[in-house]
């Protein structure tokens, strides 16, 4: 009686370990992880903490000149305070065969949970509507505006004004 | 003796549970259902805003046109704003061949690796432009001059080459081949009254229909490219203009005409026309009715259908339809309804395997728009090539 018992739990035990070492190895065989098979997103955007308000009032008063105000707002959407939130604007032709880019830059230090902030520019848009085609009718203009923190939060928005 | 009978038992105990451990624990690293994210919002549309089927072929800003395929219809070349490129279909893995300043009107493939460019010098419009082949892609943005003074530019006899309409003088015109290998090889000796505008090859190869403003009037004409004999088939009333080239066909030659655009921007109707086989008697285009207003054509490669740019009526959008010559068979291939597609004569193209046709377009803004992505991404805001498919439209015209 005493052997069986015996046999019985060397038995068990045997089981345990081969189910283990069976285990170890299934996990240990470097099959891709979920997380890898996921597509990167297309947006720029990280989530939804930093929101960037263009008022389309505000870009309809817009004119293809020098010294252009434009106001763009950077909402914290988020839960948490951003730091040092760097906001650039860049402003170029929809025409691809001019290089006249020009590039404007701002920052926030601190952005409370919830609060918004604006930061102010003043653009020179006299060249984006210029064609190099005389018969080509005016090109359009493009206001790309980015906010971005160190931490990786980001946001982006382009405005489109017609000619 | 003892160890032995132990050894025994334990192996008829544990080669059960082995095999039982083996299945349970799945045999190592079997295939996981994992899941993929499903496709981001916009990836996934089957409608750019032109009907479903119709895929974009570019992005981002710049004004593109003149569209044209790769003998392997695998690529897709194009002028943007006065340079060209080209780009595998699916891909946006563009290859520039021109500076950036060059004023190129449109280019024609000549081989799977080279194109033919006709240029133009920006804001001269009337001005005769000069043809160039790219050269081997080791020096970056070269081309060499093939002629000068071109008027308009045509394929060639059996799609090899091309034709060229070159400017003479004030009030004539010349005509001359461009061969396979680039170099001007035959110049045809009568000269065409007026300036050439427009250039098509018959289906045999043989003759070609001209279209030529002259000092009062338009006219169509024909020219044997064999015994070099030169007829007019058409004379357009005084005001009245043909607009872009005409297209030669299995049913006659086909050509889009109208009062004369003053230039005050106005909309000018413009009609299709047609001069059948062995007539020298235009006539409206049967099939596409009498308030058909046509912008633009290109006849397809096999000659039996044509690709319109064009509106129901004066008041309708305007789409891309597809006339069957046989049948008269008038079918809209795009479902426009807000976007712009650009009329231009060198903004549609047939592929080569005469399936889809590659037209221009971009949605109409009245106003600032806003959008959570990068420029160079967007599609609808700029100019962009969509490829439209036309194999299915016509299965179920017939």
């Amino acid at each position: 009686m005493k052997g069986v018992i015996l046999w019985l739990s060397g038995a068990a035990l045997a089981f345990l370990l081969t189910s283990g070492a069976f285990l170890l190895l299934a996990n240990a065989s470097g099959g891709p992880s979920e997380k890898s098979l996921r597509p990167d997103s297309p947006s720029a955007e990280s989530g939804p903490a930093l929101d960037l308000q263009l008022g389309r009032d505000y870009l309809s008063s817009l004119k293809q000149r020098p010294d252009q105000k434009l106001s763009i707002g950077v909402h914290n959407a988020g839960s948490q305070k951003l730091s040092d939130i760097n906001v650039s604007v860049k402003v170029y032709s929809e025409n691809t065969a001019l290089s006249d880019v020009r590039y404007y830059r701002s920052s926030i230090k601190d952005l409370a949970a919830g609060e918004t902030v604006t930061a102010d520019f003043t653009l020179d848009l006299s060249f984006a509507g210029q064609n190099t085609d005389q018969g080509a009718e005016p090109a359009r203009a493009i206001i790309e505006v980015r906010a971005a923190t160190p931490s990786g939060v980001s946001s982006v928005r382009t405005a489109i004004l017609p000619a | 003796m003892r160890c032995r009978v132990l050894a025994r038992a334990l192996a008829r105990v544990l080669t059960p549970l082995l095999i039982l451990a083996a299945f349970a624990t799945g045999c190592g690293n079997t295939a996981r259902s994992v899941p993929i994210s499903p496709l981001p919002t916009g990836q996934d549309q089957t409608d750019f805003g032109l009907g479903p089927g119709v895929k974009p072929l570019s992005f981002g800003p710049g004004d593109k046109s003149a569209p044209a395929w790769s003998p392997d219809d695998e690529r897709v070349a194009f002028v943007v704003d006065g340079y060209v490129v080209d780009k595998p279909l699916d891909a946006q893995d563009l290859r520039r061949w021109t500076t950036k300043d060059f004023g190129a009107e449109r280019a024609e493939w000549r081989s799977e690796d080279s194109l033919t460019i006709f240029a133009r010098e920006p804001s001269s419009e009337e001005a005769p432009g000069t043809v160039y082949r790219t050269l081997p892609k080791d020096t970056p943005f070269a081309v060499k001059q093939i002629a000068a003074d071109v008027l308009t530019i045509s394929a060639g006899p059996g799609d090899e080459g091309l034709v060229v309409a070159l400017e003479t003088n004030q009030y004539e015109s010349g005509l001359a081949r461009i061969g396979a290998d680039g170099r001007m090889d035959q110049v045809y000796t009568p000269l065409v009254g007026g300036r050439v505008t427009g250039l098509s090859i018959s289906p045999d190869g043989r003759r070609i229909a001209i279209a030529a403003r002259g000092a009062a009037t338009f006219a169509l004409h024909v020219l044997d490219l064999t015994s070099g004999s030169l007829r007019t088939i058409a004379r357009l009333n005084p005001g009245m203009e043909i607009h872009g080239g005409p297209e030669w066909t299995d049913q006659g030659i086909y050509y889009i005409a109208g009062e004369e655009d003053t230039g005050d921007r106005s909309v000018v109707p413009h009609h299709l026309y047609r001069v059948p086989p062995s007539s020298t008697t235009p006539e409206p285009a049967p099939g596409v009715g009498e308030d058909f207003v046509a912008s633009s054509l290109r006849a397809s490669p096999d000659g039996k259908q044509l690709a319109i740019v064009g509106r129901r009526n004066p008041t309708s959008s305007t789409n891309l339809y597809i006339l069957d010559l046989a049948t008269d068979n008038l079918k809209a291939v795009t479902a426009n309804e807000d976007m712009e597609i650009k009329i231009g004569s060198d903004d549609l193209a047939w592929s080569n395997s005469g399936d889809r046709v590659a037209i221009v377009a971009r949605g109409v803004i009245s106003g600032p728009r806003v959008l959570s992505a990068p420029a160079d991404t967007l599609l609808t805001d700029f100019y962009n090539l969509y490829e439209v498919p036309v194999t299915a439209s016509r299965k179920s015209a017939s």
